[in-house]
């Protein structure tokens, strides 16, 4: 007989609050049933109660990993209806800042799933790794968490030792490629709970409208970098990375080759930092009546910002869509058939991120 | 009679029995904590810990769910820990071995099984979802495990044509010796619950798995047992190598070093490996268990 367990949403293998009831029979799991909302803040409508400026330190605190997509794409797309222009050294730090936030935030990933298969060595290594790019983030914004990087038209902060950043980022590169991606690729018990589990086929992808590397480890060719390049992506050549194996193991590859791009970006970036101002030496505080959305792809997927003015200092709109919305409930479309073992790495391989979905 | 009784006593509950087993026990858990975190960049807990954990549970006050009888609920701990007990004062360690007859062997399987066959049931006594996946969990590996467990002790026993313990641990060292060891060493990893064979108590999972709904005096006397468990099966290999050695207190040596090494072991196995799932368990006990059960039957009955 089918039995049920409620899984959250307060378990020791999620980050956050989310909870999915599993009906079980034997270790099979045959359906789930995912619930969300546990930590509703209605971001939405705090945005359309307080003027840009403390809107862009609001947006930031919607996600706690990956917190300056949030304010550079609500930026992006204020900008877009004032029309202001962003310097190019600044859309180049944004572009350094966007790529070390993946970092630190697929590492964080990485940690989180290999206790979720308790591999707690890797999870130690990998969260000592994260940290030095913590540390990197930190020398460039003063901030570990929420970098208050981005400002209208710009950005708050320059980069000034483009060189002990590039060393930083060198020693990063080392550790990935000589530790981090080697362990997840060839160590047998890594690859026996990893390898055609959870399977979501790219029709089912395309079906619950999955985003980012979730949807690009099941063959989708997608990536806003790419298809609609932003900051200074246009310039740096960016590569997508796409895996066709669907399953765990895919997500992981998709992750770990980004990583490596997303290095690869730093010092591309680093290293050709053009000079010149980092903002405006004015932005407007009322911005003119007008709407505008931007896209930009976060480290879950794309992001996606609607802001409609009315010509006052305060947005009259603002609608979120964040990558875990849509990911979420492409959980059902993975578990089915799996074992419960595997819940815990099938749903940490989208990387749920429930601060987001709830916004 | 009465000296016979008094040391049978001593042996129960003194050497090796409970008060000498589980301070070995919590030595080996200690050690096996401690350099399970060296390996992984952590600085591990202090020296006293595993009894603090213990001191700290006894003086809990317990809860007894809904539904559960309170004599099941405390007669499980109680009956795994003495048969542990009782198992571990059969064990011939030097200077111990005061209860020993032919075929006290088939009485240790027996009482060294107790502690899982009562973990299988209080996980389906205390009637939480979560304990009832762990004990599935664990009555499918005890199937497992037991392959390379049972085969490795039998081979030894027709090797030495005795069940008798106290002669395992005088017969010399040989191939079958190693083998046995070594096949009694895989069996460990999942008797022990500890990575790769992780899976009945997969935090991640199904939370604490079996002992979810135990709290207080009762889990406390199962970490006893565990305490107990861990120095019973460890000092099983142990006084498989004691043979060559006349000496009682080199004796004592040797058995606590290799105790120890199977525990170190044990912590870098742990370190190095994801959790399995139980298919896989079974998959790698039946078939790298049945490769050492054929391995250590022709060693022993050949060589």
């Amino acid at each position: 007989m089918p039995y049920k367990i409620p899984i959250g949403p307060l378990h020791p293998a999620y980050e956050e609050p989310y909870k999915i009831i599993v009906s079980c029979k034997g270790e099979v799991i045959e359906d789930v049933q995912v619930e969300v909302g546990f930590v509703m803040r209605s971001v939405e409508l705090l945005t359309q109660q307080r003027n840009y400026t403390r809107d862009l330190v609001l947006v930031e605190r919607v996600c706690g990993i990956c917190s300056n997509v949030h304010a550079s794409t609500f930026a992006m797309a204020v900008e877009r209806i004032a029309g202001i222009e962003v310097p190019a050294r600044a859309r180049y730090i944004r572009t350094i800042v966007a790529e070390l936030e993946r970092l630190h935030s697929h590492l964080l990933w990485a940690g989180v799933g290999s206790e979720d298969i308790g591999y707690r060595s890797m999870f130690m290594e990998i969260y000592a790794l994260r940290e030095r790019i913590m540390d990197i983030l930190e020398t460039i914004s003063g901030n570990r968490v929420n970098y208050a990087m981005i400002t209208l038209g710009g950005v708050t902060r320059d980069i000034t030792d483009p060189k002990g950043i590039l060393e930083g980022v060198a020693e990063v590169r080392k550790t990935l490629e000589k530790v981090i991606i080697p362990i997840f690729s060839r160590d047998p018990t890594i690859t026996a709970r990893t390898k055609g589990i959870g399977i979501l086929s790219k029709e089912d992808a395309i079906a619950y409208g999955t985003v980012g590397p979730l949807a690009r480890a099941s063959g989708i060719d997608e990536d806003v970098r790419e298809s609609m390049p932003y900051a200074a992506y246009g310039e740096l050549g960016f590569k997508i990375v796409v895996q066709e194996s669907c399953d765990v193991q895919a997500r992981v590859f998709v992750r770990a080759l980004e990583m490596l791009e997303a290095v690869r970006l730093i010092e591309e970036a680093l290293k050709n930092l053009p000079a010149g101002p980092i903002r405006p030496d004015e932005t407007p505080l009322a911005i003119p009546k007008g709407e505008a959305t931007a896209r930009s792809e976060a480290p879950r997927g794309e992001v996606f910002y609607y802001v409609a003015s009315d010509g006052s200092d305060t947005p009259a709109r603002v609608k979120i869509r964040t990558p875990s919305f849509v990911n979420i409930p492409s959980v059902r479309a993975m578990v089915k058939g799996q074992y419960l073992a595997d819940l815990p790495i099938i749903q940490a391989s989208i990387d749920p991120c429930c601060s987001c979905t709830d916004r | 009679m009465d000296n016979w009784w008094l040391r049978a006593l001593f042996s129960i509950f003194i050497w090796p029995g409970l008060l000498c087993g589980a301070l070995f026990g919590w030595l080996l858990l200690w050690i096996n904590r401690k350099s399970l975190a060296q390996l992984q960049g952590r600085q591990g807990p202090p020296f006293f810990q595993p009894f603090f954990d213990f001191w700290k549970l006894i003086g809990k006050k317990t809860i007894i769910p809904v539904g559960v009888s309170w004599a099941i609920f405390y007669s499980l701990p109680i009956i795994s820990l003495f048969s542990i007990v009782f198992a571990l004062a059969i064990l011939p360690v030097p200077w111990g071995g005061a209860i020993s007859f032919e075929g006290d062997l088939v009485l240790f399987i027996y009482l060294l099984e107790m502690p899982a066959l009562i973990d299988i049931l209080a996980g389906y006594a205390t009637r939480s979802v979560y304990a009832q996946v762990g004990s599935t969990r664990e009555a499918l590996l005890t199937i497992a495990y037991n392959l390379p467990f049972l085969s490795g002790l039998i081979a030894l026993a027709l090797r030495l044509k005795t069940f008798q313990l106290s002669v395992f641990t005088s017969a010399p060292i040989s191939i079958a010796t190693v083998i046995t060891a070594l096949a009694l060493f895989i069996a460990l990893l999942a008797q022990l619950k500890v990575n790769p064979f992780s899976i009945p108590n997969a935090e991640q999972e199904i939370v604490a798995g079996i002992h979810v709904e135990y709290n207080g005096l009762p889990l406390a006397l199962f970490e006893l047992a565990h305490a107990l468990e861990v120095s019973t099966l460890a000092g099983l290999i142990a006084i498989l190598f004691l043979g060559a050695i006349t000496a009682p207190w080199l004796k004592l040596v040797i058995f606590i070093f290799i105790s120890i090494l199977i525990i170190v072991l044990v912590s870098i196995i742990g370190a190095g490996t994801a959790r399995l799932k139980v298919q896989h368990a079974f998959r790698f006990y039946w078939t790298w268990g049945l490769i050492a059960a054929v391995l250590v039957f022709m060693a022993s009955l050949a060589l």
